[in-house]
């Protein structure tokens, strides 16, 4: 600042005009000021001397005679930012005076540059070339002064936000908590194995209820004014029609790099070391990555834009290239930024949950490429863009083969107790249900940055990537399911297994129609033809045994029925069915729909042929205690029972004895 | 394919050599030639780092890169790269997977990643200080431009009195007379209190600075103290482990910190107080004594700019003359009268005309510069992943966890 308190005055050359002129500066300041008219009185002499200098300018031979006209403009333009300097900024700056003075200063230095030299136009550059360096000074300092202030000049409004995130920052718990609270609905956790938890919310389908929708009208980024924006329009142009260009960008460009990336920070962004993110446990790095997620997107839908056209607005017209440049380089800063923290979560340990995470970055990036339409400079970010996109890409692509991986390992030696649904089953749909929100994004990542395509069978022809992926993880469970059934000692314990997972995927497919229409109704027939034999099969196995003891045949010895074998009937069907009976109400069907249609099925084949077997052989055992030993149900206590079965209570037939 | 093309690639005389190795299954005689022709090649690689400056005196050829210039962080981040290549032949190519999950193996491959990860972040840091070295070369360049105006008057030098005090003052060199602190100063070089922490825009007008904290990396981030947590436990293996597997990978692990080391100690980089002790190259090893002689010309200039008082900026050549030529132009322009006499302005344009060259030197390089240390990142990365992929495909569960 020294220079601007202090002015020197320029030394000037030999014939120094300077008491020649002093009076009239005297004069011209302090009427130049206030009064408009002789102020252009001045440029219009200049303007005339311009003239006469551009047409000498080709006879090298002549020197040229120096306007007073030049003196007094630098004096004027000299004290016109004196006045600047002590008092309040902006007088000048609005008035087009004062910029015409500018542009007048910085032709005269140019053309006296050219004009064949003599000491009268040496002395008169030198002078000029000086008051315009002040000039410059002058003007950099208030294109610095606007730039820091943002929200200065016209309304400011109450930053969105920001105190929220402040707030949280303060509190590592609550910044976690909050995020996970505030953007649960798009950014829902996909459960760890260890939990196999039930429920998956939906992603909105609306984008807007993640981030503040009306946001756009509580606060404007970047904050500037409509008269600072003219104000640095105007400056900007000056400073590079007087070839200052260089001093103007770099002013720009770094004060604009701290404004965002003070904007960044504020809404919650960190800078974190690719080591401390290596060390940092899932739920941690989960919540980075979610807040990073929320940078990525705000920076995609409104702060690039208006950052595009703070620039376009300051460096407009002729300029509109160097607004190119300038916006190119800080959107590259700030990507590279972005990416950087993109590449490091990459490697950290992959595994099956964090899919869905690195789906939402990969759709964050991907959507950041095309926000930073820059103008085909080396420095596009594109092509980093591109390159991170690819590593999450592959890394997503790893982490749906750790599903395979998973499924594949899953092979404990015990059976799940009474035959329920199996948690891997329960996990795989989920995740396959997950993973069909995200179809488009997982078709795309399969296509795009799968390694090595594996020969397509002739069956795979003519499905997507991700219906080829699905298909197989399908696969490897239900051969995985068929292993784990084996476990099981009793045949139908097996088939009431199979019967359980089968029905709980089916279910999941009719609940999903992205899982139903990837994987198609030719698919999910056959599952249900499967189930159907499942069912036939545990028939066969519990109950046919049964039934042969309510034979018709084989009663009668010598033409009469025997008693003997008749007694011997009724004891082991009670005793048959009272073992079934006791087991099976320990078994669980959790499916509603499908306990009930075992249970009619069941009671469809017993009841009716137990009481027809009643019907026509109780004659033959004595009434009384005889009838009471061996009829030990009635037809509507078999059905009550066989009601029973599947409900994973094994204390059921214990209370009924007593 | 026709022999010829295998010529001059030292990866694929791995490969056909690998080829024999799993036919004859576990020679230990071709593995220790295997390993010799590694070190061979990492020393020669590295001697080639030497030789064309010490003997440079008489050998005018043009593809000699002065020590520590742009062009010579160039050649070195090549040789990374190139030994980076051949360790992964060397590690990988044709071997059985389990050895990587075995003894010794288990331990220093996940050492050696967590090495590389440090890396990463060196590579970060250093990318932002070529940015700031970037923003100096374009304050230089207006100094160089302004002071070649002739006939040069008082306005041109205090414009480029103006750029050089913004540029020595970016680079740290606390100027005395004049120094105009302006918001060059927003992205010095951090290296004093880790860059100036957060972001704090001086709100008076005056000294109107706005120093931003580094982009990259954490503010409390330590380039000198990332290099000494990387080569602590960098112990060379002994007895048997020293003709097996174990070698290649420590030998990697020294040439990955030396590379970050000499990156650091080149380039503008945050807090690097005391780098010049924080990492030894062993001595007694004979493939790294061309690393060893290096390490010794780097310390010593590190040690004689630690002597001065100030901490390195960076020993890159360009900038040194950057600084030097910077300082010099200064005086000139700040004891600037008009009229000049003509053997004073002489003197300067011979300055002015090397600055221009050395801004020539930086607008050339250091693109292609970021460019390599952004290639060194994604190798480090990709390398990563391609061990774990093959431990993976193994079907081991005992992947090393990193």
């Amino acid at each position: 600042m020294e220079e601007l308190s202090h002015p020197r005055s320029p030394s000037l050359g030999s014939g120094s005009p300077e008491e020649i002129i002093e009076e009239d500066t005297n004069g011209s300041s302090t009427t130049g000021n206030g009064d408009d008219h002789s102020l252009s009185q001045v440029l219009e002499d200049v303007d005339r001397f311009l003239e006469k200098l551009s047409t000498a300018g080709g006879n090298k031979g002549d020197s040229v005679e120096v306007s007073d006209s030049v003196e007094i403009l630098s004096k004027t333009v000299e004290s016109m930012i004196d006045q600047c300097s002590y008092q309040s900024h902006d007088s000048s700056l609005d008035s087009p005076a004062f910029f015409g003075a500018i542009d007048r200063l910085s032709r005269l230095t140019e053309l006296l540059e050219e004009a064949p030299p003599s000491p009268a136009t040496l002395g008169s550059l030198n002078w000029a070339g000086t008051v315009l360096q002040r000039t410059m000074l002058y003007l950099e300092d208030e294109l610095r002064t606007i730039l820091d202030h943002p929200n200065d000049g016209g309304c400011k409004p109450e930053p969105y936000g920001r105190l929220d995130y402040n707030n949280s920052n303060s509190n590592n718990n609550n910044t976690s908590s909050y995020k996970h609270f505030r953007f649960s609905a798009k950014y829902y956790t996909f459960n760890s194995p260890s939990g196999y938890h039930e429920p998956i919310e939906r992603r909105p389908e609306v984008e807007a209820t993640a981030v503040g929708g009306g946001r756009e009208e509580e606060y404007s980024f970047p904050g500037f004014s409509p008269e600072d924006v003219l104000r640095m329009n105007k400056i900007a142009d000056a400073m590079i029609r007087a070839g200052y260009e260089s001093e103007c960008c770099i002013i720009y460009s770094v004060m604009r790099r701290n404004s965002f990336k003070t904007e960044l920070i504020n809404l919650g962004y960190e800078i974190v070391s690719i080591e401390d993110l290596q060390r940092m446990q899932w739920d941690s790095l989960e919540g980075e990555i979610v807040s990073w997620i929320r940078i990525v997107k705000e920076c995609t839908k409104s702060l690039f834009g208006e950052e595009r056209k703070l620039c376009d607005s300051v460096f407009s017209g002729r300029h509109s290239n160097v607004a190119g440049r300038l916006f190119g380089g800080l959107a590259r800063a700030v990507c590279i930024q972005f990416l950087n923290f993109a590449e490091a979560a990459v490697l950290t340990k992959r595994s099956a949950e964090k899919l869905f995470k690195f789906l939402d970055m990969y759709e964050a990036i991907r959507d950041l490429g095309c926000s930073v339409g820059c103008d085909g400079r080396t420095e596009d970010p594109e092509a980093a863009i591109e390159a991170a996109k690819a590593q999450i890409g592959k890394t997503a692509v790893g982490m749906f083969g750790e599903l395979e991986k998973s499924i594949k390992s899953d092979n404990g030696r015990t059976p799940v107790p009474s035959g329920a649904v199996h948690p891997l089953t329960r996990y795989t749909m989920n995740y396959l249900e997950y993973a069909c929100v995200y179809k488009e994004t997982l078709e795309q990542v399969f296509r795009q940055h799968k390694p090595q395509h594996r020969p397509t069978a002739a069956e795979e022809a003519g499905r997507t990537e991700f219906a080829k992926q699905l298909i197989r993880v399908m696969e490897l469970l239900d051969s995985n399911l068929e292993m784990k059934s084996r476990l099981y000692r009793d045949p139908s314990l097996r088939y009431i297994f199979l019967m359980n997972n089968g029905r709980y995927i089916l279910q999941k497919i009719k609940g999903s129609p992205e899982i139903h229409e990837v994987m198609g109704e030719p698919w999910r027939r056959k599952r249900s033809t499967n189930l159907r034999t499942y069912h036939k099969n545990y028939q066969r196995e519990t109950w046919y045994r049964l039934l042969q003891c309510l034979n018709h045949g084989g009663l009668s010895v010598n033409g009469k029925v025997s008693k003997t074998v008749l007694k011997e009937r009724f004891k082991s069907f009670n005793s048959m069915f009272d073992d079934i009976h006791k087991t099976q109400t320990t078994w669980v069907v959790s499916d509603e729909q499908l306990q009930s249609e075992l249970r009619v099925s069941i009671s469809a084949v017993v009841t009716p042929a137990y009481r027809s077997f009643l019907g026509r052989f109780s004659q033959y055992l004595d009434p009384g205690r005889q009838s009471e030993k061996y009829i030990k149900y009635q037809p509507e206590d078999i059905e009550s029972l066989i009601d029973e079965l599947f409900d994973g209570n094994p204390i059921s037939m214990s209370r009924r004895r007593t | 394919m026709p022999a010829t093309e295998y010529q001059g690639s030292f990866l694929s005389r791995i490969s056909i050599r690998r080829n024999q190795v799993v036919s004859m299954d576990g020679n230990h005689e071709q593995e220790l030639e295997e390993l010799e022709i590694f070190q061979k090649n990492i020393s020669e690689r590295f001697s080639d780092l030497i030789s064309d400056d010490s003997s440079s005196s008489s050998n005018s050829a043009s593809s000699s890169e002065p020590f520590l210039s742009i062009a010579w962080v160039r050649k070195l981040l090549d040789v990374f790269l190139c030994c980076e290549a051949e360790f992964k032949a060397v590690l990988i190519m044709g071997r059985d997977p389990s050895l990587i999950s075995k003894p010794p193996l288990d331990r220093l491959i996940p050492e050696l990643f967590d090495r590389a990860v440090k890396a990463l972040d060196i590579c970060n840091a250093v990318m932002h200080g070529i940015d700031s070295v970037r923003q100096c070369q374009k304050l230089a360049e207006i100094a160089a431009a302004s002071l070649e105006q002739r006939p040069l008057g008082e306005g041109q030098a205090r414009r480029a009195k103006k750029a050089l005090a913004g540029l020595l003052s970016a680079m740290g060199i606390d100027e005395t007379s004049g120094g105009h602190k302006s918001a060059e100063r927003s992205w010095s070089f951090g290296r004093r209190g880790g860059g100036g922490g957060g972001v704090s825009v001086t709100k008076d007008r005056g000294s109107g600075q706005s120093r931003a904290s580094t982009w990259g990396v954490p503010k409390n981030w330590s380039a000198a103290k990332q290099i000494q947590v990387m080569s602590a436990n960098l112990v060379a293996p002994r007895g048997a482990e020293a003709s097996g597997l174990a070698m290649p990978v420590y030998i990697m692990s020294i040439v990955t910190v030396f590379v970050m080391w000499a990156l650091v100690a080149a380039i503008p980089c945050q807090e690097k107080t005391g780098l010049a002790t924080h990492f030894q190259v062993p001595r007694q090893l004979g493939w790294a004594q061309s690393m060893v002689w290096l390490h010794e010309k780097i310390g010593e200039e590190l040690k004689k700019k630690e002597k001065k008082g100030a901490s390195p900026v960076g020993l890159l050549e360009e900038i040194q003359k950057m600084e030097k030529l910077g300082q010099s132009l200064l005086e000139f322009s700040d004891g600037f009268q008009y009229p000049v006499p003509e053997e004073k302005l002489d003197e300067a344009a011979a300055q002015v005309a090397d600055l221009t060259e050395t801004c020539r030197r930086m607008e050339d390089g250091l693109v292609p510069l970021q460019h390599q240390i952004r290639e060194v990142f994604h190798r480090i990365v990709r390398s990563r992943t391609e061990v774990l992929d093959v431990l993976d495909h193994a079907g081991k569960s005992s992947a090393p966890s990193v």
